[in-house]
């Protein structure tokens, strides 16, 4: 049997990041690009007595959805807790680089019937952001990353992937925002600011970082499916993910635009409505939030298997 | 306290080297390790570089290698550990994994 | 003569920069902004030696009064948004101007911190600093110079948020208690167990990991150092010229973050960020041709 055949069955929780880059596209076509074998590991790692590895963290390359070239970024959380620094920052960057590249070449070598060819990126995350380690570089390339996904605007698709443990917090959780499609699992989570930080900040009576059910309602899967800020919720398998990328690469190019939540006057317009809504309701717990879009009973619903979840959650109504 | 580097070279009689160019296994989470497995044409010797913030275990490192090439009469393979505090139990596991991994011929990927 | 700081004074830096009499709070063009919404943001619209620009600035003496952790320059999502609210004006208003017409953007930095509270994690702080980024960068792409003038703390996500996306970016030099960081020393010392002289001293070597002004300089995270508040005005002006120059004769890859990675390796701060792409580069030409016609 395949690795790629294996790698299915995994949770994606589970799976390395090296696994769900492979798992992601189809069966035996992701190659990797500056692979283990290149050994590009930190330079900034070993003075501060720190484990280095091969990847740095970041798995980086290309595989096929059908016909389309897939570009894929994908975070190990085991590895500092995902984080970024000089050498991953930059694969990233230059991954989503690439993609445009690849835009390019099939708008000339396939003038009339590009789109069925048209490159995708795909981001999974697992981070908290920036590595302290390297802290400065680190945070140049999330600056870097930013300006590479408002050049793919109105090109190629950036599609999220989040659904491991860490989760995708600090500035990869607006980099993330940022991008055109959000696929989450119920174990993914997606902010910007950490439990534990927010607990520092406002006392443990505010925010019990160590309230799990607590955590996962503010930040989890599910509640950012109710707030739209994630497209779609899947099971917690690498084959779900698949499965999920394969339909959204059906999407006609020109309505990729009606998923995003950010990144025009309109939609900023509309989350402004959002914020002032919360001004009001100033909402201590999502469960609010929840209610207040119609779902009566939030505790019986987040109780709810998945499929359940996903057929009575009542989600906010998108004005645009 | 920069991070601490070890290596070693071992040979045993009628050595076989691994079936791929090169093999990669494992993930550097704490308590855990990568290896990286490559063919090379080293006279029938094993080569093996650690890294790893831990100090003060070189011998152990020395002999558990050294017992892992002998069973499996490796050579001609240069094998790179990055280390994070792995324990034994893990290091002997990975070094199996990687091995199997680095003969296994279906797995694609690594070629 | 003694140094005065000017962490926590964005208006007094509005009123040093821009002409004199010049400064409209909360207007660009036809467009007014609520003064009351996102107390912690100044935008608006002033004159910089008879150019019209619009500014965006933290008032850290404000406090937001619906969001409880944002005063002090915090930008929370009302902060956010309305900033975000104040790029796309501008770029409406100027929609049908060419190029060197595009009216500049000055971003005036001393934030520290994006707003970490329970409610902005429910309702998504990410999506509100995400928008503001998207709307600078894109305001860049189509030609407008954005010039960020680091004046007192540009802290790790705030400043991503609020300067990073500028084409070009000046910093008072630290002398003048200007901050620039993700965290300080203090902070790393405790998660790399290092201590703060160990740390000080492997940051003399490598600027990638500590606190300040002037490692940013190496990294190429700041084109230029402004020596003191009175030089703010002249150089703001002398990198809108530039800026605008660079983008009329189509040499916008030199400004931005990109702009900032290529300064990066010229300064010898982060030369590993090139082989890394040069590499990947080199790799995907070799296998390009098979995914690009299955």
């Amino acid at each position: 049997m395949s690795a790629w055949k294996d790698v299915q069955k995994l949770s994606f929780t589970d799976a390395s990041a090296r696994e769900r880059a492979l798992g992601i596209v189809d069966e035996d076509t992701f190659t990797e690009f500056v692979g283990p074998r290149n050994k590009m590991s930190s330079p900034h790692l070993p003075i501060l007595g720190e484990a280095i590895e091969f990847d740095d963290g970041i798995v980086t390359g290309v595989g096929l959805v059908g016909k389309r070239p897939v570009f894929v970024i994908s975070q190990e959380g085991n590895f500092i807790g995902g984080s970024v620094g000089e050498v991953g920052g930059a694969k990233m960057v230059n991954t989503i680089r690439l993609a445009l590249k690849a835009y390019e070449d099939v708008k000339e070598k396939y003038p009339d019937s590009y789109e069925e060819r048209l490159p995708a990126v795909v981001i999974s995350f697992e981070t908290g952001g920036v590595r302290l380690h390297e802290a400065n570089a680190g945070l140049l390339a999330h600056a870097e990353v930013m300006d590479q996904i408002q050049n793919a605007r109105g090109k190629i698709p950036v599609i999220t992937v989040i659904g491991s443990k860490v989760g995708c917090f600090g500035g990869m959780g607006f980099v993330a925002a940022a991008t055109d499609i959000i696929v989450m699992n119920e174990e993914g989570r997606l902010g910007l600011t950490g439990p534990e930080v927010i607990e520092q900040e406002m006392g443990k009576d505010e925010f019990d970082a160590g309230n799990k059910a607590l955590v996962f309602r503010t930040t989890g899967g599910k509640h950012k499916y109710i707030m739209q800020d994630c497209n779609f919720l899947v099971a917690n398998k690498v084959a779900a993910f698949r499965e999920q990328l394969e339909e959204i690469m059906e999407i006609p190019f020109a309505e990729v635009e009606n998923y995003r939540r950010i990144g025009s006057l309109k939609l900023v317009e509309e989350q402004f409505e959002l914020v002032k809504l919360a001004a009001e309701l100033q909402p201590k717990d999502s469960k609010e939030m929840w209610k207040y879009y119609g779902n009566e009973d939030p505790d019986q619903l987040n109780e709810l298997p998945f499929e359940e979840f996903l057929k009575n959650a009542k989600r906010r109504e998108r004005n645009c | 306290m920069a991070l601490h580097e070890m290596n070693f070279e071992f040979k045993v009689d009628n050595p076989k080297s691994i079936n791929k160019e090169w093999s990669h296994l494992g993930v550097v989470g704490s308590g855990d390790m990568e290896v990286l497995m490559e063919k090379k044409d080293f006279d029938g010797a094993t080569k093996v570089k650690v890294v790893t913030p831990v100090t003060g275990f070189d011998k152990v490192w020395g002999m558990v290698l050294e017992k892992f090439v002998n069973e499996s009469s490796l050579g001609d393979v240069y094998l790179e550990i990055n280390d994070n505090n792995a324990t034994p139990i893990i290091v002997s596991l990975r070094l199996r994994q990687a091995l199997a991994e680095a003969n296994n011929s279906e797995t694609g990927g690594a070629n | 003569m003694g140094i005065e700081t000017m962490i926590g004074r964005g208006r007094d830096a509005i009123e040093m920069i821009f002409d004199q009499g010049s400064v409209q709070e909360n207007v660009v063009e036809q467009y007014e902004f609520d003064a009351e919404i996102g107390p912690g943001a100044v935008v608006g619209t002033a004159k910089l030696e008879d150019e019209t620009v619009t500014f965006i600035a933290s008032d850290a003496q404000a406090i937001n009064p619906r969001f409880n952790v944002v005063y002090f320059g915090v930008i929370g999502m009302e902060e956010a948004y309305k900033m975000a609210l104040a790029v796309y004006r501008t770029m409406e208003v100027d929609k049908d101007k060419p190029l060197e017409e595009k009216r500049p953007i000055v971003l005036i930095v001393d934030t520290p911190g994006n707003g970490p509270g329970k409610i902005e994690e429910i309702i998504g702080m990410n999506k509100a600093t995400g928008a503001y980024q998207l709307a600078l960068a894109e305001a860049r792409k189509i030609g407008h110079p954005i010039v960020a003038m680091v004046i007192g703390r540009a802290i790790s996500g705030a400043f991503l948020c609020h300067g990073l996306q500028a084409d070009n970016i000046l910093s008072l030099a630290q002398d003048y208690g200007t901050m620039i960081h993700v965290m300080p020393l203090t902070s790393i010392s405790r998660i790399t167990k290092l201590d703060i002289e160990r740390l000080e001293e492997l940051s003399k070597g490598n600027p990638i990991f500590a606190a300040g002004v002037n490692f940013f300089y190496r990294l190429g995270g700041v084109e230029e150092i402004v020596e003191n508040p009175e030089a703010m005005r002249p150089l703001i002006r002398k990198h809108i010229d530039s800026v605008r120059e660079l983008k009329v004769s189509g040499q916008a890859e030199k400004l931005g973050p990109w702009g900032r990675g290529l300064l990066g390796d010229e300064r010898g701060g982060r030369v590993l960020r090139k082989k890394v792409i040069e590499l990947m580069d080199a790799q995907y030409e070799d296998i390009a041709e098979k995914y690009l016609t299955v």
